[in-house]
């Protein structure tokens, strides 16, 4: 008798306990625009900055250099290519800021879809399976991502970014992991805690958070790439494409 | 204090006007020169609702006869929608007069400041949701 009331009540306290838990899971489904704060704000609820990237010996230098060539070309007006000049995906992290464009979260119980405006990019966190293995996922532009929930924070463990995909213009290893920490900073303010370890090319992690409010009712504008007037000539410089001489 | 100069009739050329442009999108603006504004009036040719950007397709007459054509690149429709563009605001045949960073290159192109709709309505070329470079550290651009 003892024992058949002691599995009623525990499985009772699991049953709250998995209640509790999903009560505070909050729901993530919406569009969502970059918000600024500035005057009026919040400072809480303002996006922090990463800083520059501090990279290991062997990449700081050329690192350093390119990107001093490409500010000197694009200040003589004479930018040079970039994937997103090329159309090509930004990927992640990236993605989840492009500009002034939105993300739409969609949330299910066992997945969360992350849309982006800016070139219609999607990124999928899987929230019910184990987290990935560097080695065992191809290298892509938003590799494999799984979520788990710690209370109202939604935890993502990203890993198989390609070389080609990069965080301001950064190089990194296959060994790089990003992790994202989402929750609601209030209740129409989003927050993404974005973490990226690289242990053979970054000294330090790098961290940022991102911030957005809800946009309510936006409808997301369809963007396909389609007419990309922007080339690069034979000197490497972009330029624009015009009809007339 | 504004320099204006008539070059090739329909064209104004205003100098010294330094314009720095709010919307951020899939590649660098500085193959415009935004100290420049040029002023064109002519027929709308054609108007690309597309992305990554729409155009401005613009016929213009010159003061010694002939036409010369103008390509002006505005912001995806997503931004353009948020300072008050649709797609149907222009059609071919349209009059209309637009503010201009012309290429430093000297190409018959440009990125747009602002059109004068045949209706009279002015629209920018912005602002989008926000000032986009105030968070570029913070939020990569990915330009």
């Amino acid at each position: 008798m003892i024992w058949k009331l002691c599995s009623v009540v525990a499985i009772s306290l699991m049953f709250a306990t998995a209640v509790f838990a999903q009560a505070q899971r909050p729901d993530l489904t919406g569009v969502w625009g970059p918000y600024r704060g500035g005057r009026g704000a919040d400072p809480k609820l303002a996006p922090t900055p990463a800083g520059a990237p501090v990279l290991k010996a062997p990449y700081a230098k050329p690192y350093e250099e390119r990107r001093a060539a490409a500010a000197a070309a694009t200040q003589r007006g004479e930018p040079g290519p970039t994937n997103g000049m090329l159309c090509v995906p930004y990927g992640v992290p990236t993605m989840m800021s492009v500009a002034v464009y939105p993300v739409e979260f969609i949330q299910t119980p066992k997945q969360i879809t992350i849309i982006s405006e800016a070139f219609s990019e999607v990124r999928r966190v899987y929230l019910d399976k184990p987290p990935s293995k560097i080695d065992e996922v191809p290298p892509g532009y938003y590799g494999r991502s799984t979520g788990r929930w710690e209370g109202d924070t939604l935890v993502v463990d990203t890993v198989g970014i390609k070389d080609t995909v990069q965080y301001q213009t950064m190089p990194h290893s296959d060994q790089m992991r990003i992790t994202e920490r989402i929750r609601l900073a209030a209740p129409n303010i989003l927050h993404d805690q974005i973490t990226i370890e690289d242990p053979v090319v970054l000294e330090k992690p790098i961290t940022y958070t991102l911030a957005y409010s809800r946009l309510a009712d936006y409808e997301m504008v369809e963007f396909v790439c389609d007419n990309n007037r922007e080339f690069v000539d034979a000197n490497g410089v972009v330029r624009m494409r015009t009809q007339g001489k | 204090m504004r320099i204006r100069s008539r070059v090739n009739g329909w064209v104004v050329v205003i100098l010294a006007i330094a314009w720095v442009g709010t919307l951020s999108a899939h590649h660098s603006f500085s193959m415009f020169d935004t100290g420049k504004k040029v002023t064109v009036k002519g027929s709308v040719t054609a108007f690309e609702w597309t992305n990554p950007h729409a155009y401005i397709e613009v016929d213009v007459p010159q003061e010694g006869g002939g036409v010369k054509h103008w390509s002006v690149e505005m912001g995806s429709p997503s931004i353009l929608m948020q300072s008050g563009w649709k797609f149907k605001d222009l059609k071919a045949g349209d009059k209309i007069t637009v503010e201009l960073n012309p290429l430093r290159n000297g190409d018959p192109g440009g990125l747009l400041i602002q059109a004068t709709l045949p209706d009279g309505r002015v629209l920018g070329n912005g602002p989008g949701r926000g000032p986009a470079p105030s968070t570029s550290a913070a939020a990569p651009t990915g330009r």
